[in-house]
């Protein structure tokens, strides 16, 4: 059935684009310039932001040109400057008759002073460069079209992110203009062998993405079924990495992140300089790294940049954060629902006395509060900011305060729910992950206490020792252990101490590891 | 086969936790009563010998699983029999690890909840596992099976302030009978078991350390027998561990001020799931073998089902589980762990002597 769906998903999509220009084939350029103001006119009417300007101009009007682009996007003052002003001046002065195909050659070689300068020879690809915030000029009489590099520059300045702040290290994160973001990288790592492959994506936005990675650093084989599965995907929109990031990973069915992503610039640096491969897109500031294995979740940029005492001490604390999130609300309803035995005598006099006149059992309670506390993060996430603020001390006053005094839920609830929400903010990557196995906890925490919650976790261990991201197993290095990357794991050695680079990302099933030295790799791009 | 590659030391994790599994609930040694170390040393003595005749065999077959060197070594049509019955030895095994596990799980902290529900649950769970393949269940060991030391561990250091040291004398007050009788269970209750793993040795990726992973494990196994069995005597006494149905889990209990019990099934279900996710793994892979399908994960659902209702089956009570374990399975047991192995070692090193006579029957 769900192949049935899918197929006729697939027909729609290709039925909705027969008519778009984009999927005949590419016609060349016509070349008397009435033909292909024509078919331009056409192409683009109602098009209220096109513009076209004829340039006539030589003895007896003899050259003629069309200057193409939309309004907006590319920047008039240096079309005017580079583009028309050299062109009139030159035909105006010199008393010159040529040749069409003169005229062509001396706009392209001697008279447009912008260094951005290509051909296109149908009138397809002329279209695609307009709408893509070129300018493209038309001479009569000639086969193929100048494409000037004229765009005007778009979107905000670079900015410290709001969603990933590290206290120390670059406060630079990414825009949503690609070219910025392609010289934000190039920025840090000065070698040729930093290489951006380009391509365009979906049917309709001809987004442009681009996989980045560092030649010889990065593993072959990863950069190859990236490409192939990049190229692989087919839809009428990319409006952001979240959409290709759907498409290229490997397992559709997990709560789990199996591709990273980042704002900000130097941890993307970071991540290529380990040997993954990024994919950028322009219009989005979320840049994605593959592969991204489950360590990742608990490494922030923090650590590297302070003393790996600190660094360690972190990440035990994240990961114990990380199981306090998934585990304590469950713990508690297991305790006194079914284990009464385990609290200590003096804790289980409290305990009762708080659960003195609550009229739900744990359980309820438990899902109550902590969907009241999924609830309000949501409300305060899309709210103004401002707003936002004023919802969490209602929420927290509120819902605090007052249920424990209206009775519906215990004082000791209330301090679990408090901390589980603390501890699923301190793994920001996992958070959506932990929201939904929170629940399942619960549920099997309920039926079953502490054997459910047992039974559910070596559930989600076999899940995660399943998940592979880029065909590297997702739990790599804890298992399949790669010793030499534990030195980034949950103990982090100091930068320099570390001496290869992490051997996983080189791993062929666990037939038998390529690591490659640091050494080796300055080598080889030495050769 | 499956193309599958489990390291070293995944397999090494593998056999540790197999050979724990059930044996956290239930410990031969204690026939011996104070002596159970002598029996445990005997056993761990034999029992590592006995693995590496396995891995021998594995070695002199290579790459080949259970069912393929049965047919290989017996011809087709015995060779096939033999097989059908291990394949019916791996399900009863499985379901008896069911059944130590439910009963275990009902008599300390469910009494109220049936039986079939918590073995069903837990079934569940090891299906998931076998489905994923025995490249996920090596990674998932990686990171199981240091719980189970560890664990033993912490209750060993929660109980430091509680034992007895005198508790082993006198040594073998009841002569030597019992002790080799404890022995004998102990070998074919954790350590002949083990037979399981011919059908897991071929996807090992290095061949050359099958020996020494095979006979490190059953030593290490051996080391944390000892250091339970003498933690548990030193608290519990020579009687009370003779008389106690679960004498690890009446040790934790035994911790003052604090009661570690979820501790311990936690150590439990790690163990157990282990030994049972590797039987049933067998089991299927046998059956698929033995028929020449081409995917084993048709059969782990009706595998699965048959072990939860065998596993309810074959006991009336707890009691006769005790029993069972004590005095039959080492009967049942000695043709599937012993002779036949030993059979298969013998006709594998004669063919091995002479590989004019291998070429022939091909």
């Amino acid at each position: 059935m769900f192949r049935k769906i899918k197929r006729r998903l697939r027909v729609g999509s290709q039925q909705d684009n027969i008519d778009t220009i984009y999927t005949g084939i590419d016609e060349p350029l016509p070349r008397n310039i009435e033909r292909v103001k024509e078919r331009l006119n056409e192409i683009f009417s109602e098009c209220s932001d096109y513009i076209q300007r004829e340039i006539v101009c030589g003895e007896d009007g003899s050259v003629r040109i069309l200057v193409s682009y939309i309004e907006g996007f590319v920047d008039k003052k240096i079309l005017n400057q580079d583009v028309v002003r050299p062109i009139l001046d030159y035909f105006s002065s010199a008393e010159r008759q040529d040749k069409a195909k003169r005229v062509y050659q001396l706009i392209k070689e001697c008279i447009i002073s912008n260094n951005e300068v290509r051909e296109v020879e149908s009138l397809q690809q002329a279209v695609y460069k307009i709408v893509s915030g070129d300018a493209v000029l038309f001479v009569d009489g000639s086969k193929s079209a100048l494409v000037v590099g004229v765009k005007a520059p778009q979107g905000r300045q670079v900015e410290e992110p709001d969603t990933e702040v590290s206290i120390r290290g670059p406060r630079e994160g990414f825009v949503e203009n690609l070219a910025t973001n392609m010289v934000l990288i190039r920025k840090r790592i000065k070698t040729p062998n930093l290489k951006f492959e380009m391509m365009q994506l979906g049917i309709q936005t001809k987004t442009d993405v681009c996989i980045c990675y560092i030649k010889g650093i990065a593993n072959e084989e990863i950069v190859k079924e990236v490409r192939k599965r990049v190229k692989k995907i087919r839809g009428d929109a990319i409006l952001d990495t979240g959409y290709i990031e759907q498409y290229i990973t490997d397992n559709r069915l997990t709560l789990f992140p199996v591709v990273g992503n980042s704002e900000k610039c130097d941890k993307l640096v970071a991540k290529l300089l380990e040997g993954r491969v990024a994919i950028l897109c322009d219009g989005t500031p979320y840049v994605i790294t593959v592969p991204h294995l489950f360590i990742e979740s608990i490494q922030t940029s923090d650590d590297y940049y302070d003393h790996a005492f600190f660094a360690s001490f972190m990440r035990v604390l994240r990961f114990l954060a990380l199981l306090i999130s998934n585990l304590l609300p469950a713990m508690y309803v297991a305790l006194v629902s079914f284990h009464h035995t385990v609290i200590p005598f003096k804790l289980i006099i409290t305990l009762a006395a708080s659960r003195q006149g609550i009229p739900f059992s744990p359980f309820v309670e438990a899902i109550l509060m902590i969907t009241a506390f999924e609830l309000l993060r949501e409300a305060g996430v899309r709210m103004p900011r401002p707003i936002g603020q004023a919802l969490s001390i209602v929420g927290a006053i509120v819902l605090g305060e007052a249920s424990v005094n209206a009775g519906i839920a215990s004082n000791l609830m209330v301090i679990i729910v408090a901390i589980t929400a603390i501890c699923s903010f301190v793994v920001p990557p996992l958070i959506r992950a932990t929201m939904l196995l929170r629940f399942a906890f619960l549920i099997a925490a309920n039926f079953l206490g502490f054997l459910g919650i047992s039974l559910v976790a070596v559930t989600v261990i076999i899940h995660l020792c399943r998940l592979r991201s880029f065909g590297i197993p997702y739990m790599a290095p804890l298992s399949p252990l790669t010793a030499t990357d534990l030195k980034d794991s949950f103990i982090m050695v100091p930068i320099w101490a570390m001496i290869t680079r992490p051997k996983i990302l080189f791993q062929e099933d666990t037939r038998g590891t390529v690591g490659i030295k640091r050494q080796e790799v300055d080598k080889i791009s030495e050769d | 086969m499956e193309k599958a590659r489990i390291s070293s030391l995944q397999l090494f994790l593998l056999i540790t936790g197999f050979l724990f599994g059930s044996t956290l609930i239930l410990n031969p040694a204690t026939g011996a009563k104070n002596d159970g170390w002598l029996a445990i040393l005997i056993g761990g003595a034999v029992g590592t010998l006995l693995l590496a005749a396995y891995a021998s065999i594995a070695l002199l077959n290579p790459s080949k699983t259970l069912v393929e060197i049965l047919r290989d070594r017996f011809g087709k049509v015995i060779g096939n029999i033999i097989a059908i019955l291990y394949i019916w030895y791996f399900i009863h095994l499985a379901s008896l690890v069911f059944r130590n596990f439910g009963s275990f799980m009902l008599t300390t902290t469910y009494p109220k909840t049936p039986l079939e529900v918590i073995i069903a649950v837990f079934a569940l769970v090891v299906m998931y596992a076998v489905n994923s393949g025995v490249e996920v269940v090596g990674r998932m060991s990686e990171i199981l099976v240091p719980f189970v030391p560890v664990i033993a561990v912490i209750i060993s250091l929660g109980i430091l302030t509680v034992h007895d040291f005198t508790a082993f004398l006198p040594v073998l007050e009841n002569g030597i009978s019992p002790v080799i009788k404890a022995s004998l269970n102990l070998l074919t209750f954790p350590f002949g078991e083990t037979i399981v793993f011919l059908m897991i040795f071929p996807h090992l990726n290095k061949r050359e350390n099958l020996k020494k992973v095979s006979t490190l494990s059953a030593l290490s196994a051996t080391g944390l027998f000892l250091f339970i069995f003498f933690r548990d005597i030193t608290v519990l006494g020579s009687h009370l561990i003779y008389q106690a149905t679960f004498v690890p889990h009446l040790t934790s209990v035994l911790i003052p001020g604090i009661n570690l019990e979820p501790l311990f099934n936690v150590n439990l279900i790690i163990g157990g799931s282990i030994k049972v996710v590797i039987c049933m793994y067998a089991a299927v892979n046998g059956l698929n073998q033995l028929i020449g399908a081409n995917d084993y994960r048709k059969f782990t659902t009706a595998v699965a089902t048959f072990c939860v209702v065998l596993s309810i089956w074959v006991y009336e009570n707890i009691f006769e589980m005790f029993d069972w374990a004590e005095n039959i399975w080492l009967y049942y047991s000695i043709p599937f762990q012993i002779v036949i192995p030993l059979m298969l070692l013998f006709l594998s090193l004669i063919k091995k002597g002479n590989p004019a006579h291998e070429k022939s029957i091909e």
